[in-house]
């Protein structure tokens, strides 16, 4: 890997939002395409940030810090790597569940996946079964993401799938479901894909969900 | 800025107030006037009647004031240093500081490999002294046992020879008699460079035991005279059990306790104006179905706490007891008794709380036990750290900020002060079930178990200088000589 994508991931794994998009802009004008710099130093970076966060060596601010690093970098890479139509990883649509205004797990699984090279449509929370049909007509992604930080809430996972099995928009997607109170077990029952049982287990579950990992 | 403005660093406890305090001072005051104490050493007969005691045979009366001359004299701060220098390892004795260690002379001991109780033996004391090198809460070191493959005189002697290359934290030294005495101060002044260098920064403490009740035995004086000499920390700590050597009150077993350890402040300071002296003792109620001292019994605790009071009232740190257990085993039991008094004795600012790892009713030692309590040592000195109030802490721009329905978790403050607000677990788990699951279903069990493994494979501490070890070498050869001459 050259000195400058390096040094990118090393500010990802940092946390230093302030110098990663001026690395991104110095690593465009060393002639390196914004998928190479997105899959060799922005993804590379957040890969070892999942990898230290399982390992107890981070904690979540600090896995925050380097998202938002790796985001602002990303920030000046989007709109090069839509114009080159660069192939990424899959394209996720997410959002926190009807009833429940919990979004800090959801936006966390969001930023390490787009960390991991998705494209990451972010509905918000409180989304409604019919929000989620209407994104997935519009956007047509590979997965869905649901999170839910409720008891009360965790249950419109299921009838979000029920709806998407009416609309016959199902068969078309993956469905990964996660959040404090969700289980393998409640997973299974509602009818989803797949479950992560933290942040960095969502966004390695999106890799698998497509076959990448 | 701030004026006429009042803090607390910290969680307070107090249990006596001033005028009880006064009573149980003076309690004790009176019994070392007008009972007295049988001390059963010549000399310190002698040393006594020159400073003014009133001797009667082997009864010694000590006048009040001479008593209070003597707690004038020692000081209520000190330093016990680490023999590498390492400032981390130095113990800082003074009001509002709690430090823990383990205790010694256990006859059994929990087998690191198989977990099974048997004798303790000489090769477990380098283990048990890299343990607790590595414990991060825990501050000083003993072995935890009595070793029994050696010769029967000597086992204090080979167990300060096996704990002080495998610590640089600062060791609490029993000895049988004066010659183990001599020979634990000749290691250590070899490595200090010197008695007056070791005077200056010493490194272990001298611990001594007086007989209840009220007794100065013979073998204690010898000892006590030898650290005043030699102007090496003394702990004097009697052993009293209420109902059996004390009286059955928890009122009434601080007062003798009080004047068995005054007894030998009197002697010390008489010798050595001006030795950091630790009071004792180990309080608590002798069971009166098993007749055993207990040591997870919650009259130790409340006994404990008092005499501390008692101590700080008079200017002395006390030799505090927590973290141990009547419990066989590593279960339920030991982790109620031993966190709840490791908690409970943090909270009175014990100055060194010892017996961390004490199973069995000090019966057996267990490195597992040990490490668990460094756990709830960590635990406790989270919550009695407390909270800090200031500006910064009280956050209210930040709440403003981040306002009604924001997160706090992107915000400067939070990765300011979320590794120092929050304690961490090493041993406890917080995963959810699924991970839990995943890495094995591991109990607390399991984990310390693990942990102290890892130590054992991964630790590494500080080594003493080569002439140490030949000196070290030299003095065991020297004992084992003498004994069998």
């Amino acid at each position: 890997m050259s000195a400058i994508l390096e040094q990118l991931s090393a500010v990802v794994i940092e946390g230093d939002e302030t110098k990663s998009p001026g690395l991104v802009q110095k690593a465009l004008d060393e002639g390196f395409t914004a998928k190479e710099i997105l899959d060799n130093a922005l993804v590379v970076g957040m890969t070892e940030v999942g990898i230290r966060f399982k390992r107890g060596d981070m904690f979540v601010p600090e896995v925050l810090m380097s998202a938002e690093a790796m985001q602002t970098g990303l920030g000046i890479l989007r709109p090069l790597l839509a114009a080159s139509g660069a192939e990424m990883l899959g394209k996720i649509v997410m959002g926190t569940v009807k009833g429940d205004l919990h979004d800090i797990g959801k936006n966390l699984v969001g930023m390490l996946c787009e960390g991991s090279g998705f494209d990451v449509i972010d509905l918000g929370f409180n989304v409604a079964p019919e929000k989620f049909i209407e994104a997935v007509k519009q956007h047509k992604p590979n997965i869905i993401g649901m999170s839910a930080l409720l008891t009360t809430t965790m249950r419109s996972m299921g009838h979000t799938i029920k709806a998407l099995e009416e609309a016959g928009l199902r068969a078309g997607v993956k469905i990964m479901v996660g959040g404090a109170p969700v289980d393998r077990e409640f997973a299974d029952r509602v009818g989803a894909d797949g479950y992560g049982s933290n942040a960095p287990a969502g966004a390695d579950l999106a890799k698998q969900l497509m076959g990448a990992a | 800025m701030r004026t006429n403005y009042r803090i607390n660093s910290g969680v307070r406890f107090e249990m006596f107030t001033q005028d009880q305090l006064e009573e149980l001072f003076w309690g004790a005051l009176h019994v070392l006037e007008y009972t007295g104490l049988d001390v059963m050493h010549e000399e310190a007969r002698q040393i006594l009647k020159k400073a003014g005691a009133w001797v009667e045979g082997t009864r010694v009366r000590l006048p009040n004031y001479l008593v209070r001359k003597s707690l004038e004299m020692a000081p209520r701060s000190f330093t016990l240093f680490a023999r590498d220098g390492n400032p981390e390892n130095d113990i800082h004795i003074g009001p509002g500081r709690a430090h823990f260690g383990p205790g010694p002379t256990c006859v059994q001991f929990i087998d690191i490999e198989t977990q099974a109780r048997r004798p303790y033996l000489n090769s477990d004391v380098p283990l048990v002294a890299k343990v607790v090198d590595a414990l991060p809460n825990i501050d000083f070191c003993e072995s935890l046992g009595t070793v029994s493959d050696v010769h029967h005189d000597l086992g204090a002697l080979y167990e300060f020879a096996g704990m002080f290359p495998n610590t640089s934290k600062p060791i609490v030294a029993w000895s049988y008699d004066k010659y183990d005495s001599a020979g634990i101060h000749e290691i250590a002044v070899a490595e200090a460079g010197g008695q007056e260098a070791f005077e200056q920064r010493p490194t272990y403490v001298h611990y001594c035991e007086p007989l209840s009740p009220l007794i100065t035995t013979s073998e204690s004086v010898d000892k006590l005279l030898f650290a005043a000499t030699h102007r090496i920390p003394l702990i004097f700590t009697p052993c009293p059990l209420a109902g059996g050597t004390a009286p059955v009150t928890a009122a009434g077993i601080i007062i003798p306790a009080a004047a068995e350890s005054w007894m030998g402040l009197t002697i010390a300071q008489a010798v050595q104006p001006g030795l950091p002296f630790i009071m004792g003792g180990v309080l608590s109620v002798m069971d009166m179905s098993a007749m055993i001292l207990a040591y997870g019994a919650p009259e130790l605790s409340l006994m404990m706490a008092g005499i501390t009071e008692l101590a700080h009232y008079v200017g002395l740190p006390l030799w505090q007891t927590g973290g141990c257990t009547d419990s066989k085993t590593f279960d339920a039991q030991a982790m109620i008794e031993g966190s709840l008094s490791c908690y409970f004795s943090a909270m009175t600012g014990g100055d060194l709380t010892h017996d961390v790892g004490y199973t069995e009713s000090a019966m057996t030692g267990s490195v597992f036990q040990l490490a668990a309590m460094d756990e709830a040592i960590g635990y406790t000195r989270r919550i009695t750290r407390g909270i800090e109030v200031n500006e910064d802490t009280l956050a209210v721009d930040v709440i403003h900020n981040v306002g009604p329905n924001g997160h706090y978790l992107k915000e400067k403050h939070t990765r300011r002060y979320f590794r120092s607000e929050f304690w961490y677990p090493n041993l406890h788990d917080r995963r959810n079930f699924e991970e839990w699951e995943m890495m094995g279903r591991t109990t607390l069990k399991d984990r310390t178990i693990a942990r102290v493994h890892d130590i054992l494979v991964t630790h590494n501490p500080s080594s003493i200088k080569p002439e140490t070890e030949q000196v070290i070498r030299k003095v065991l050869a020297e004992a084992e000589a003498r004994v069998r001459a």
